[in-house]
C-alpha cells in the first residue's frame, strides 16, 4: 500500500463574507494547486483552519476535494481532534469518501500519558486501511510531540502506519526516527512539515507538506525538486528565499497567510474567529514586503 | 579568507584521578592523541569537559597545558563560560595571555537574560580581548535563551572579532535564521553545530562542529565531515545515522558515558565529578556491546 506523492500542498479554506465556506472558490483553489506543482493535497491542515471547522464541514470538504481533484491527484484527509473516537470516525468517513491517506497529530488540549497518546494514534490508524501519517508539530500543539519510540510501537501495531510529517525541525528526532523506523519498515516515509526542507531531506525526508505554496508555488516546487535530486548545496538560495517568506508570515499566522494569498491575487477571505484578520496597515506592510522580495517575482498572480 | 575554525573540532574530556583531582599527564596525552588523530582544532573545557565542575584556577591550569601540548599544530580555543560573568572575563583575559587562538562563550547561565542583556554581554566580552570570539547557542539547555539572527547580525556589525557560533539548537529554522543573517554580513563567519550534526547543517552554510564522540571515534568524525563537504550525500547519510546512534548512546549521563566508553577504547580517563555519575561496570558493558554492534572497535584507534 505505498503512498508515493512527494510534494503535498495544504490549501486554505476560503470563507465568504458571512463566514460560510465558499466552495466555488475552494474548487478554484484545488485547480490552482494542481496546476502549480502539487502532487497531492492535504485537506484541511492547520493552515486550512481545520480546528475552526465543524465535523460536518470537514466531512464535506474532504468529499468535495476528492471529487474536485478527481484522478488528477490523491487527497490526504487531516483528521486530528481532541477525542480519539471523533478523530477515528472522521478517518473512517475520509476513507469512504475516497481519500487516499489520512494524517493526524497529538490530541488537542489534553496531555495524556505516552501510553494513551499511542492508543490515540492506534485507534485512528486502525479505523482505516489507507496509509496513516502522524503529524509531529510541537509548535502548534503547545509542545505536544512524538518520539522515535512511539513510532516504533505504532509500526509494530499498525500495518498502515506509513510515515511522519515533521514540523518540529528537530535534527535529532528526524535522524533517530529514520534510523529506527527505516529499519523496522523500509518504505517508512518522512515528510517535511514546513518548507525548511533541506536539512530534513538530507537526513531522509522524501516529501513536503507546504502551506506557503498558495503564495509561492514556483519557489516551493523548485526547492522540492532540488531536494528530491539531493542537490542540497544548490537548493540553498531557494531555501533561504522561502525561509525569508516564512519569517514575514510567521508572526501573523493564518491571518498573514491569507493576507499574502490575497496580495498574490488569490483571495480566500479572512480567517474565522477566534482569529482576527490582519489590520489594514499590517496587510499593506506585508504586501510591500512581498512586492519587494526578488525570490517571489516569478510567482503566479491570480488563480 | 576561510575561517580557521572548521571541521569536527575536538573538545577533550577532563581526566581525573580516582580521588577526583586533575590528572595532568593523562590530559596531556589526550590532547596529543586528538591532534594526532586528525583534530582540525582543540577546544577545552566544554560541558563534556565538566567545565562547571572545575574551579577557575583548575581551568586556567589545564588551559595552559592544552596550549603548550598542542604547540601551534592546530588552533586552540578556550571555553570561558562560567556561572559568574566576572569569571568569564578573567578566563578570557587568561586565554589571551597564554597564547590561545580564540575563545568560546555561551549565553549567560541561570538568569535567562533578555536579548539586550545578551548583546551587551558579548559586546563587553569581545571588547575585552583581541582574540577571535565564538558564541555558543544552546536554547534547549538554557531555558530557551538564545542569540537570534537579528542580535547575531548586530554583533557582527559591531565587533570585528566576533567570528562564529556553536549553534546547538539542532533545529533547521534556528540554524538557518542565524546563518542567513550572519553569512550575508560576514561570509567567513563560522557556522558550527554543537554535536556532530553535520549533514543537516553543512548544506545551510555549516562549516563544522564541536565533537561529542570524538574521543571514541575520531575517524568517523573526520570522514563524516569530508563526505558532507564533498556532497557525497548517500554515504554522508549512512555515517550521520551511525554518528547519531553514538550520540544517543552517550547523551544519556553525558559525559560519564563518554568516559566509560573511553575505557573500552583503551584510553581511560578516570571518574566524573559529582553531581554527575561515573559510569558503572554494567554501563560500560552496555556501551561496549553498542560499540561492537556499530563496528567502532574495528574502525577506530585503540589506546593512545
Amino acid at each position: 500500500m505505498p503512498f508515493s506523492p512527494g510534494l503535498v500542498h495544504t490549501p486554505l479554506t476560503p470563507f465568504a463574507a458571512n463566514g460560510s465556506i465558499d466552495f466555488d472558490l475552494f474548487a478554484k483553489a484545488i485547480d490552482f494547486h494542481l496546476r502549480h506543482g502539487a502532487e497531492a493535497l492535504a485537506v484541511q491542515m492547520h493552515a486550512g483552519e481545520s480546528v475552526s471547522l465543524t465535523d460536518a464541514e470537514k466531512r464535506r470538504l474532504i468529499a468535495f476535494a476528492v471529487e474536485q481533484a478527481g484522478k488528477r491527484a490523491p487527497i490526504i484527509a487531516h483528521v486530528s481532534d481532541a477525542g480519539t473516537g471523533i478523530a477515528a470516525s472522521l478517518a473512517t468517513h475520509a476513507q469512504a469518501a475516497g481519500a487516499s491517506a489520512i494524517v493526524a497529530t497529538t490530541p488537542y488540549y489534553w496531555t495524556p500519558p505516552p501510553a494513551m497518546v499511542l492508543e490515540h494514534f492506534f485507534q485512528i490508524g486502525a479505523a482505516v486501511d489507507i496509509p496513516f501519517f502522524v503529524l509531529n508539530a510541537p509548535d502548534d500543539m503547545a509542545g505536544g510531540k512524538i518520539n522515535a519510540d512511539l513510532a516504533l510501537k505504532l509500526i509494530a501495531r499498525l500495518p498502515n502506519f506509513a510515515g511522519v510529517v515533521d514540523a518540529s525541525l528537530d535534527w535529532q528526532f528526524m535522524i533517530e526516527l529514520m534510523t529506527d523506523a527505516g529499519r523496522a519498515r523500509p518504505d517508512f516515509r518522512l515528510f517535511g512539515g514546513t518548507e525548511l526542507l533541506v536539512s530534513a531531506a538530507a537526513v531522509g525526508a522524501t516529501g513536503l507538506f507546504s502551506a506557503l505554496a498558495v503564495v509561492a508555488p514556483r519557489l516551493v516546487r523548485g526547492l522540492f525538486d532540488l531536494c528530491r535530486d539531493s542537490k542540497f548545496f544548490e537548493a540553498r538560495p531557494q531555501q533561504e528565499g522561502i525561509a525569508a517568506l516564512r519569517q514575514i508570515l510567521k508572526p501573523g499566522g493564518v491571518a498573514a497567510l491569507k493576507a499574502a494569498a490575497r496580495t498574490m491575487g488569490r483571495d480566500c477571505g479572512n480567517p474565522r474567529p477566534p482569529l482576527l484578520p490582519l489590520d489594514p496597515a499590517a496587510e499593506r506592510k506585508l504586501a510591500a514586503q512581498i512586492a519587494a522580495s526578488p525570490s517571489l517575482a516569478a510567482e503566479p498572480r491570480g488563480w | 579568507m576561510q575561517n580557521k575554525f572548521r571541521g569536527v573540532m575536538q573538545s577533550p574530556v577532563t581526566p581525573l584521578k580516582d580521588d577526583f583531582s586533575l590528572d595532568l599527564p593523562t590530559f596531556e596525552r589526550l590532547i596529543d592523541f586528538h591532534v594526532r588523530a586528525g583534530a582540525p582544532a582543540i577546544s577545552w573545557p566544554h560541558h563534556k569537559g565538566e567545565s562547571l565542575n572545575l574551579t577557575i584556577d583548575e581551568r586556567k591550569l589545564f588551559a595552559e597545558a592544552a596550549v603548550k601540548v598542542v604547540a601551534g599544530r592546530v588552533p586552540v580555543t578556550i571555553h570561558v563560560s562560567a556561572l559568574a560573568v566576572e569569571d568569564t572575563m578573567a578566563l578570557a583575559r587568561h586565554a589571551q595571555d597564554i597564547g590561545a587562538d580564540g575563545i568560546l562563550a555561551i549565553t549567560p547561565y541561570f538568569w535567562t537574560p533578555t536579548l539586550d542583556a545578551i548583546e551587551a554581554y558579548f559586546i563587553r566580552l569581545c571588547r575585552s580581548i583581541d582574540l577571535p570570539v565564538l558564541s555558543y547557542n544552546s536554547p534547549s539547555y538554557l531555558n530557551g535563551v538564545e542569540i537570534t539572527g537579528d542580535v547575531m547580525a548586530r554583533l557582527i556589525d559591531t565587533l570585528p572579532n566576533f567570528v562564529g557560533v556553536k549553534e546547538a539548537s539542532f533545529n533547521s529554522e534556528k540554524f538557518l535564521e542565524i546563518s542567513r543573517a550572519a553569512l550575508a554580513l560576514r561570509p567567513n563567519f563560522a557556522m558550527l553545530t554543537g554535536v556532530e550534526f553535520l549533514l543537516p547543517s553543512v548544506p545551510l552554510g555549516g562549516v563544522g562542529s564541536y565533537s561529542a564522540a570524538g574521543s571514541i571515534c575520531p575517524n568517523l568524525c573526520n570522514e563524516l565531515f569530508d563526505t558532507c563537504v564533498a556532497g557525497e550525500w548517500g554515504r554522508a547519510k549512512e555515517l550521520q545515522y551511525k554518528m547519531t546512534r553514538l550520540w544517543h548512546l552517550f547523551k544519556d549521563q553525558y559525559p560519564s558515558s563518554l568516559k566509560g566508553g573511553m575505557v573500552i577504547m583503551g584510553r581511560p580517563v578516570g571518574p566524573t565529578r559529582a553531581p554527575l555519575p561515573t559510569a558503572t561496570p554494567e554501563r560500560q558493558a552496555y556501551i561496549r556491546a553498542q560499540l561492537e554492534d556499530l563496528g567502532i572497535l574495528e574502525s577506530e584507534p585503540h589506546g593512545w
